[in-house]
């Protein structure tokens, strides 16, 4: 029988566009209508991992297992270890990071998730000058200046042009597209660029000094400027300025070519009071681009069960963060970390050479839904259902408003949360709590 | 005078967080009463004497405690937290936190510190003779101050955000600085022997003096002309003129 | 399951009990007339015995509350707690983690906490919150005063379409009752204006704040809701604002209550009873807010006492912050709801020594010792805005003892001798007093005064005992016991269960969250909707199907009944 789901949210990128309709037959995905072509492949599903799997070490293969073995196997390298990492948890909802901040009380661990390697610096950056932002409904209906930096929706986030920031029309906004000037800064021509109204070329890594030079000029100081600022010439500075300044209401859209670049966090602390300052002019909102669509949620349920946003290391009972000391690479580099946990999020595939190498060497359990190149790490596999596709719950949009994701189909494997918890429950026997 | 020599037991991988190492926690102490001090390692608490060999000669009050740390020690954190008066003479590397909120006595480090080593420290002098890492004497996430007081002096090199936000006290760098030095400095006084890039961003007051080469200066900052300090002329900024700073940077001519 | 407590000195004054000995029984979460002679016992030893505290106007849960503790690690590294066998660890003291909202408040002896602002569209974030929230019972305002389709209905002046749209705005965001923030500001901050009065004409939507305030009250009195408009002030946070809030507190005359409860509750009056015409003659007028107050009988108020030290200022009221942060040099996180309000955080330090401070410091206290009745000032810090809940014993204290507000005079700004009549006040609260603001005066103005708030048979089994004997002290002079005492129950029972003893939680039910479920005729809602799905259609970033609050995010509901059915013509 056939069935059509609508207004179902796609499990994709940070847009986490909430107008899809999925075709569904015999409890099989058939189709997907309005996703992009990302999130139409994420929904239609590839690369299952179908059960659980283990191996005694990392050269052996894989024997399948039951799942009462995994769960007894992950429980026991997990109780085990002094200096133990949950990590991932941005392909995941809300109800599951929930489950992992309790599962890492319980024993002792350090929890991060795929920020760390994203937007983390946008975090800490908020720590030092705040965040003034907005819904993205603000921007489809009253933005008529809006800047890309460091950011390429076009490739990351297909749909945000047209249903948040560019295209779309809005109240304020009727014209859409031609009523908005687009502006793109970034250190190449991207395919985002090639069809913004302004492009800005900076040099590589020169983020920061443009930022600094842009705030000089907006506050009056244009004269200590130099004739030209990482890479940019002075003249090309002062018009976007102007051009911000004069906005009814500006939208600044910044990417990982400002999170991941010389200066990282410093240079979204800089760009958040850029946007402050202008303020004083006009309207204007920064907004990370957020990359995974639950990876804002994390920071969200982190923060308000624990006080802080990522990062959080349990050792001692109560919750210590600071990353550069507590994030899951500082750790992995220094070889501290004694076993692992990786959970919907693929650290052997973005994290540094030498954070893998030691993964490498120590005990990990994958919980996934996915193989991918974490799996070719891991000790212990555990397969789950896919949330947001085959298990409901909550996620955030890139913009903090929390959404409820459907299911679509009904899972045939066990779910984060059930792994969670029975791992958990085991842990507790072990540790003797 | 009491004093108090620890050595390490083994080598360890994971970090012990040992701010019971200090002179105020030691002071008037016996050998068994130290060696039962908390310290953790991971999620595991132990004891000082389950990690350390320490050895005690004396007693005395925290000003008239000797901390002597021999051996490699660059898997401890937070060693002298918070201490008011005494002496850690430590006699190769330290991990992080090193002297972080001090408000008195001395730490000396043969070797090398990791990152965050002076943090918010208040008073005291932290002397480190191989290289610092990241965060030299600056504050906590989110916090507006860093450093309020005393000095830190390292004859080695350190990496980026040395003396973020600090509102007081000196750091010395013999070597070389990484970016953004003196970055949000509200008051302290940051000399730089060697060379560095992008420094005194944000700085609302306190001085930054650099000897090397600034590989990158900020374009927020006004050139006033010469003048000599200690003899030697630097050209004299005033800045970060965003938020119209009173912060001077000397870079030498 | 049944408790008795023996030999309390209780403070009931809803039932007439002002420190008599008497002894309270409990029957399944109820407090009952008798119990049997199986029932556990309590001996209160002639101990203080209260209902539980209930706070009407607390931040507790919500974007903005997270947003302060993501932009705050520096405040999270504060009051932490490991875990215990029973309780999750605790951190943070002016934007606690969500279990320490919850313990702390129960330590205090509150079983109680209304949060003071949520816009719908972000509803499911503050139920997550709140549903982590261990303990308590609680319940969330929702915003209205900038929304659009408010604005809309309130221009056609088709009072049947707005009582529709906040009938469905309270179930889509589990509301407890309307919240109206700075009305009509929230939208012209959308381009970084603000409204300056009442009269001022909201561009695009041709209202103004005064007919946003009027309208909401009438539709609130239609629907018949449990609790009034609640209302933070135009102008807030600019000296001169006391007459914008005497103006606002004027309109609740346009309107007659159709519950037993005032018409409009005027919040957080220490940030809107300001005089003077800049900083620099910046002066206290909660005496002429405390006058009006004694000579009117359809508006209450509450306190937002200031505490010195770190804050965390968080509001719907988008421009005051922002003047703020750039008033203190400060980190700013704005958060403004498409088509509904703004938003934003900023962290303050109150210090002694700094004058506006000082004043405003005296205000709140003015506030409570000028105005005769308890009923009409609850007791709040509006936290973490004035400062964070755990310091209402401090408050207490200051209210129940004259030598300790001088001894505090002594110590700030000598302007505060100026600019407010606090030193010449001698008025102390008694226990009666305090009872009133904290419990029955708040479940009053909450309209839930059948359950809560009081001891009578019927009521809910939330009660706090405190480690005071009243015959045995004299609050004027031992304000540090009071303090104290407030500050660690030594026992707080919620629903009949002691959760608290000596201070120390003992057990960590959940607690309930309170929304109102209001009618009106269905036809009244189709034609509203019609509204609502153009507004869908064309402006808002998320589909309609996707907007409401599901039930998995309100697990142990207590839902109220109001309603416009029958329809009464006015």
């Amino acid at each position: 029988m056939t069935t059509e789901i609508t207004d179902a949210l796609c499990p994709f990128c940070g847009c986490n566009c909430d107008d899809i309709t999925v075709v569904v037959d015999n409890n099989r995905i058939t189709g997907v209508k309005h996703a992009c072509r990302v999130g139409t492949a994420k929904i239609m599903g590839h690369h299952r991992i179908e059960t659980p799997m283990m191996r005694a070490d990392k050269k052996s293969e894989f024997k399948k297992v039951s799942y009462d073995e995994a769960i007894e196997g992950a429980a026991r390298m997990l109780a085990m270890s002094k200096r133990p990492l949950l990590y991932g948890w941005a392909s995941a909802l809300c109800e599951v990071h929930k489950k992992g901040i309790l599962l890492a009380e319980e024993m002792g661990a350090i929890i991060d998730n795929t920020a760390t390697v994203c937007h983390g610096p946008s975090t800490l950056a908020v720590h030092e000058k705040g965040l003034p932002s907005s819904t993205l409904g603000q921007i489809k209906n009253r933005a008529d200046v809006v800047v890309f930096w460091g950011s390429n929706p076009v490739h990351a986030h297909p749909r945000h042009m047209g249903r948040y920031s560019v295209f779309t029309k809005g109240f304020f906004q009727e014209k859409g597209r031609r009523g908005r000037k687009v502006i793109v800064v970034d250190v190449r021509k991207t395919e985002t660029a090639s069809m913004a109204d302004e492009f800005v070329q900076v040099q590589q890594g020169s983020d920061y000094l443009v930022i600094s030079a842009m705030r000089a000029i907006l506050s009056g100081h244009a004269d200590v400027v130099p004739d030209s600022a990482g890479g940019v010439q002075k003249e090309q500075l002062v018009k976007l300025v102007d051009t911000l300044k004069g906005a009814k209401f500006c939208g600044i859209f910044f990417g990982m070519g400002l999170t991941q670049s010389i200066s990282r966090y410093k240079n979204i602390d800089n760009a958040i009071s850029l946007t402050t300052e202008l303020n004083s002019f006009t309207k204007c909102v920064i907004m990370p681009m957020r990359g995974h669509y639950n990876v804002a949620g994390f920071g969200q349920v982190c923060s308000w069960e624990t006080g802080f946003a990522t990062a959080v290391d349990f050792a001692r009972g109560a919750p210590y963060y600071n990353p550069g000391e507590t994030a899951a690479n500082d750790l992995l580099m220094r070889k501290e970390t004694d076993a692992a946990m990786i959970i919907a999020g693929d650290a052997g595939a973005h994290f540094p050479a030498d954070s893998v190498r030691h993964l490498a060497k120590i005990p990990v359990v994958q919980i996934d839904p996915y193989w991918n190149a974490t799996t070719e790490v891991s000790n212990i596999v555990i397969p789950v259902a896919v949330c947001g596709i085959e298990v409901e719950g909550t996620a955030y949009r890139m913009d903090g408003v929390s959404l409820r994701y459907r299911k679509m189909i009904e899972p045939t494997l066990s779910t984060d949360v059930e792994v969670l918890e029975r791992i958990t429950e085991r842990v507790k026997e072990l540790r003797g709590v | 005078m009491q004093t108090v020599t620890i050595k390490p037991k083994s080598e360890l991988t994971i970090s012990v967080e040992a701010e019971n190492i200090s002179p105020d926690k030691f002071a008037g102490k016996s050998e068994k009463d130290i060696q039962s001090l908390e310290v953790w390692l991971g999620n595991h608490k132990t004891t000082l004497g389950d990690l350390f060999t320490i050895k005690v000669e004396g007693i005395g009050t925290a000003a008239d405690v000797k901390i002597v740390m021999e051996g490699n020690f660059s898997r401890v954190k937070r060693i002298g937290e918070g201490m008011t008066a005494g002496l850690i003479m430590i006699k190769g590397d330290v991990d992080m936190h090193l002297g972080a909120k001090m408000s008195g006595g001395k730490i000396t480090v043969a070797g090398n510190a990791d990152s965050w080593a002076g943090r918010e420290m208040k008073g005291g002098d932290i002397i480190i003779e191989g290289n610092a890492a990241y965060y030299l004497g600056s504050g906590y996430r989110g916090e507006s101050c860093g450093m309020r007081g005393g000095k830190i002096t390292v004859l080695g090199n350190t990496l980026d955000f040395a003396g973020e936000h600090m509102c007081g006290g000196e750091i010395y760098v013999n070597g070389n600085a990484g970016i953004l030095a003196g970055i949000s400095n509200n008051g302290g006084k940051i000399v730089i022997g060697g060379n560095t890039s992008r420094p005194g961003s944000e700085m609302s007051k306190g001085t930054i003096i650099i000897k090397g080469k600034v590989d990158e200066m900020m374009p927020v900052f006004k050139l006033e002309g010469t003048e000599a300090v200690d003899g030697v002329t630097y050209n004299k900024y005033t800045g970060d003129v965003i938020g119209n700073g009173k912060g001077l940077l000397y870079v030498l001519v | 399951m049944e408790l008795l407590i023996k030999n309390g000195s209780v403070y009931d004054p809803v039932n007439g009990i002002k420190g008599d000995r008497t002894d309270i029984s409990i029957r399944d979460g109820k407090i009952v007339d008798k119990v049997s002679s199986s029932a556990s016992v309590i001996d209160a030893g002639g101990r203080v015995v209260m209902a539980g505290g209930v706070d009407a106007h607390s931040h507790i849960a919500g974007a903005k509350v997270n947003m302060g503790r993501i932009m705050r690690p520096e405040d999270t590294r504060l009051g932490i707690k490991p875990r215990t066998k029973i309780t999750r660890p605790c951190t943070g003291y002016t934007v606690p983690n969500v279990y320490a909202m919850g313990y702390r408040y129960a330590q205090m002896g509150y079983t109680t906490v209304f949060e003071a602002a949520q816009a719908i569209m972000k509803a499911r974030h503050t139920h997550e919150e709140l549903e982590e929230i261990p303990i308590i019972d609680k319940g969330a305002l929702t915003l209205f005063g900038s929304n659009w389709p408010t604005m809309d209905f309130v221009r056609e002046k088709n009072m049947d379409k707005l009582a529709a749209y906040v009938a469905w705005g309270l179930l889509a965001s589990r509301g407890f009752g309307i919240k109206c923030v700075n009305p009509g500001g929230g939208e012209m901050w959308g381009f970084g204006k603000n409204v300056t009065g009442l009269d001022d004409v909201v561009p695009n939507f041709e209202v103004t704040p005064r007919e946003i305030i009027v309208s909401l009250m009438k539709v609130n009195e239609t629907l018949k809701l449990p609790h009034s408009v609640h209302l933070h002030c135009n102008n807030l946070g600019k000296p001169g604002n006391y007459r914008t809030t005497l103006a606002s507190m004027e309109l609740a005359d346009q309107v007659r209550a159709r519950k037993d409860r005032q018409v409009l509750h005027v919040t957080h009056v220490t940030f809107n009873c300001w005089g003077g015409t800049n900083w620099g003659d910046f002066e206290s007028k909660a005496d002429e807010i405390a006058n009006y107050l004694n000579n009117c009988d359809n508006v209450t108020t509450d306190m937002g006492q200031l505490i010195f030290g770190s804050a965390t200022t968080m509001t719907a009221d988008g421009p005051v912050q922002y003047a703020n942060a750039k008033l203190l040099h400060a980190k700013w996180a704005n958060g403004d709801v498409e088509l509904e309000d703004a938003s934003g955080v900023v962290p303050i330090f109150y210090a002694k020594q700094v004058s506006i401070h000082a004043i405003m410091w005296a205000m709140g206290l003015e506030l409570a010792l000028l105005t005769k009745d308890p009923y009409k000032v609850l007791l709040t810090t509006d936290h973490p805005n004035g400062g964070p809940f755990v310091n209402y014993p401090e408050v207490i204290a200051l209210l129940m003892s004259n030598k300790k507000r001088q001894e505090e005079i002594k110590t700030l700004h000598a302007l505060v001798n100026d600019r407010t009549k606090i030193p010449g006040i001698t008025r102390e609260l008694d226990f009666n007093d305090i009872a009133v603001m904290t419990r029955v005066g708040t479940a009053k103005v909450l309209g839930l005064l059948d359950t809560k708030g009081h001891l009578g048979a019927g009521s809910d089994a939330d009660l706090s005992i405190y480690d005071i004997i009243p015959d045995q002290i004299d609050p004027s002079i031992e304000h540090a016991k009071i303090k104290s005492a407030f500050s660690s129950a030594a026992y707080t029972i919620k629903g009949g269960e002691i959760v608290v003893k000596d201070g120390e939680i003992t057990a960590t039910p959940a607690g309930r969250t309170y929304w109102v479920d209001a009618t009106v005729p269905e036809e009244q809602t189709e034609i509203m909707m019609k509204d609502i799905r153009h507004k869908f259609k064309n402006y808002y970033s998320m589909n309609l199907a996707n907007y409401a609050v599901q039930d998995e995010y309100v697990t142990h509901p207590e839902v109220i009944k109001a309603g416009a059915i029958p329809v009464e013509v006015s």
